[in-house]
């Protein structure tokens, strides 16, 4: 799931534009994004509050099997890395 | 003969920079001979060297431009950073380099106009991909408070793309329909895309 603080017609924008098929879900008040203390303040155009990058691999009990935090917004975790650890998890 | 000599002195006089003195030989009996000596400071253009730092450092600094779509190429991504940084910054130290020989030692060098301009050029691109390195990796660092590995994600909920609510909880569960997956991989990203 994609997560952002981009209101529901942009993230459905995107979605259908790059043909993605997974869910993207809208945290317009950083609300979730606070929770989990991946806020980067004023980190978006004109100061607005936005994710920093992160990714979180989450079992079926909810437990972090895996993260990556990017320290350079170019730097993300490619999609063979990310699926190493899903097959990781039993 | 006369005609001859006047077409030099026309051409001569064409060419003028610094001084000339034409040296009129006419001997007694060799009225073919005569010398045109260059007391200046005349180059000759098609004799001048090529400012091969010049052109090599605007070509470096253009591959450090380019390099930034490495990141489409599936080539390891952590060192791309410092690669669109560092062919800039090589490149344009040949520019410079080579924009001082065009100035310092115009007999020999070409390249005082187009060198300029290249390193004008170049001067934007480095000041854009310094700026862009440093803005680009200007994030906060991991809190504490952010769940680790091992430790639980507490359960949310949020609506999709289509204004339908979904929790956490419900996908890790399968109560949503299908089969509970064995994972759920949870991308957060900037946005404003």
């Amino acid at each position: 799931m994609a997560i952002s603080v981009d209101p529901r017609n942009v993230s459905e924008d995107l979605r259908r534009k790059a043909g993605y098929t997974f869910t993207f879900l809208c945290d317009p008040q950083a609300e979730v994004i606070r929770r989990l203390a991946l806020l980067h303040p004023g980190g978006g155009p004109d100061g607005h509050d936005i994710s920093r990058p992160a990714e979180f691999l989450v079992d079926r009990s909810g437990t972090v099997r895996w993260e990556n935090f990017a320290e350079d917004v170019r730097v993300r975790a490619r999609a063979d890395q990310m699926l190493a650890a899903a097959r990781a998890v039993p | 003969m006369e005609q001859e000599l006047q077409q030099k002195r026309g051409i001569e006089c064409l060419m003028h920079r610094g001084s000339y003195r034409i040296d009129d030989a006419r001997s007694a009996g060799d009225s073919d001979s005569e010398r045109a000596t260059l007391a200046g400071s005349m180059p000759d253009e098609t004799q001048k060297k090529s400012n091969q730092a010049l052109w090599l450092g605007l070509l470096i600094v253009v591959l450090g431009v380019l390099s930034n779509g490495l990141y489409f190429l599936g080539v390891p991504a952590p060192p791309i950073p410092w690669i669109s940084l560092l062919l800039p910054v090589v490149g344009m130290a040949l520019v410079v380099a080579g924009v001082w020989r065009a100035f310092a030692r115009p007999a020999v060098y070409r390249g005082k106009i187009l060198g300029s301009l290249a390193a004008v050029l170049c001067t934007l691109i480095l000041v854009a991909s310094v700026a862009g390195f440093v803005i680009s990796k200007r994030l906060p660092a991991p809190a504490a408070a952010t769940p680790q590995v091992g430790q639980r994600v507490p359960d949310f909920t949020l609506s999709d793309s289509e204004g339908h609510a979904v929790s956490l909880s419900t996908l890790l569960s399968g109560s949503a329909g299908g089969a509970p997956p064995k994972a759920v991989l949870l991308v957060f990203y900037r946005g404003y895309w």
